[in-house]
């Protein structure tokens, strides 16, 4: 079972945004995302990435889902959309669900799991070497490059964030 | 809106844009992209009604499916390639991804069919930041992917969009509408010698902005946005009529007007590849557009359009200056002479 770990929690992946995608209410999408950002951290973590990993759980889930949420909850309706409350949600979601399981079946078939993730070797997640003592995990020191070489991506991103702030108020405020 | 948001909301687009054309780092780019939709998207709902807003939704739509397609193709051309850099495509699979993300981005056919429907919504100003502005970072993008485009596509996409934007645009009285389908038009134009000869791509882009941005200072200083109101600026500044029907006769690509230049350029580099047929019929398909800039001007500066008496003696604000449109117009119209000076490029 270990061996096909990934495999599942990629399934399971894919099944939650087959959940969201089939539009119920947000507060129901809200739920599936946490799904699928957990299995997504296991995903990331079974290949050796556990800063990216935890990086998921705290800011996705921990902060920017949190604030999803509550905005949610204040703008919910009386009788919010459940997958089996309406034909088309439910339609969409069995139509995603089956043809995740032909192609399941697909894969366990043709004896090869590696046809769905071709990952090129242990190169990217490799010991990102600064020259001090010891040895780093590449996400850890990712962040310190980010901060010293990477200056400029923090510059464009942070000045990405302002704006799409401004622009969220500009468009919600009208005339 | 604030004066001093609307400045720093411009400048974004500018920057984004600026980003996309000097990145070395293929999410650098993306984050350009990203950078530019969100930026205009309250530029193009300047005017708060819910035309803006549906024109606005439709864009940013579009735009946002087309940068996740081009995530996509980042991301196999990373795994099969193991770097960030830009160069061409070497992943046919990752290539043939970003070409239909960036046509999807310029609004080539198939994709094509948000362009008449977001111009339409919109005021003129967002309008000309739309249809020039807006198709400069996929243009710079296609032209460093170039050399591994895969040709049967990208032909396809070209010609398609020739025919659509020649035969869709045929329909239009409103002025808008007539733009993005000449838009439309030009691209297919712009992407066709693409894989020829880039250095032709970029003259057409650049004479295309200038005619463009022509036509569009020409509608506003008129504040027409119909051809029957386009059909009054005999009344109110008869100079326009004539300026509209010279610029009008360039971008149909008329010989001494600068139009004819970049035509001229793409069939002689395509028949210099041994394709004649291509040329053709793009020629031939490039008359629908000359027939409806030609009705324009027939009902413009030709003739004196049916009106209603009082319409005769039109009302209306103070003229707006618009300062750069007599050197716009020179330019958009007189450059044919200078073809030769096209030697010194690369």
């Amino acid at each position: 079972m270990m061996t096909y770990i990934v495999f599942i929690l990629s399934v399971i992946f894919v099944v939650s945004f087959v959940g969201f995608s089939s539009k119920p209410s947000p507060i129901y999408g809200g739920l599936v995302l946490i799904v699928s950002g957990g299995v997504g951290c296991g995903i990331i973590m079974n290949f050796g990435g556990s800063f990216l990993g935890l990086m998921v759980f705290l800011i996705y889930l921990g902060g920017m889902l949190v604030v999803f949420g509550y905005t949610t909850a204040m703008a919910t309706e009386q009788y919010p959309e459940v997958w089996v409350s309406n034909t088309t949600v439910m339609g969409v979601f069995l139509l995603g669900l089956l043809m995740e399981v032909m192609l399941v079946l697909y894969v366990l078939k043709s004896e090869e799991v590696g046809v769905v993730f071709k990952f090129s070797g242990v190169g990217d997640w490799a010991i990102y070497d600064t020259g001090d003592s010891g040895v780093f995990s590449e996400g850890i020191m990712g962040v310190a490059a980010l901060y010293s070489y990477g200056a400029w991506v923090v510059i464009v991103t942070g000045w990405s964030l302002f704006v799409g702030v401004l622009v969220i108020l500009e468009v919600t405020r009208g005339d | 809106m604030n004066p001093l948001i609307f400045t720093t909301i411009l400048m974004t687009v500018l920057l984004g844009t600026m980003i996309v054309m000097m990145s070395s780092h293929w999410l650098m780019i993306w984050i350009g992209f990203e950078m530019n939709l969100l930026a205009i998207i309250p530029i193009l709902m300047k005017k708060y009604n819910p035309r803006t807003m549906e024109a606005s939704t439709k864009y940013f739509l579009t735009q946002a499916t087309a940068s996740m397609l081009l995530m996509m193709a980042i991301i196999i051309n990373l795994m099969h390639s193991g770097q960030w850099t830009i160069t061409k495509v070497f992943n046919p699979t990752a290539s043939i991804i970003m070409t239909s993300a960036l046509a999807m981005k310029l609004g080539l056919t198939p994709f094509h069919f948000w362009v008449p429907e977001v111009t339409q919504g919109i005021s003129l100003t967002s309008g000309l930041i739309l249809l020039t502005w807006q198709k400069l970072a996929p243009m710079s993008i296609l032209y460093q992917i170039s050399p591994s485009i895969n040709l049967n596509i990208l032909l396809t996409m070209a010609v398609l969009s020739i025919l659509v934007g020649g035969w869709g645009g045929l329909n239009q009285t409103q002025l808008r509408k007539i733009m993005a389908y000449s838009s439309i038009a030009h691209m297919g134009w712009m992407t066709a010698v693409l894989v020829y000869n880039p250095t032709l791509t970029m003259l057409n882009m650049l004479i295309y902005i200038m005619m463009t941005l022509t036509m569009f200072m020409l509608f506003i200083h008129s504040s027409s946005t119909t051809t029957l109101s386009l059909s009054h600026t005999w009344n109110k500044t008869p100079l326009t009529t004539t300026l509209i029907l010279i610029t009008l006769l360039s971008m149909g690509g008329l010989p001494p007007l600068s139009g004819f230049m970049p035509k001229w350029m793409i069939i002689q580099e395509l028949t210099k590849n041994n394709s004649i047929i291509l040329p053709t019929l793009m020629a031939i398909m490039a008359l629908l557009n000359l027939y409806f800039y030609m009705r324009l001007t027939y009902s413009t500066s030709l003739t004196m359009f049916p009106s209603t008496n009082n319409m005769k003696m039109k009302w209306q604000f103070e003229t707006k200056r618009i300062t750069l449109l007599p050197p716009l117009i020179v330019m958009s119209s007189l450059l044919l002479p200078l073809t030769p000076m096209l030697s010194i490029l690369d």
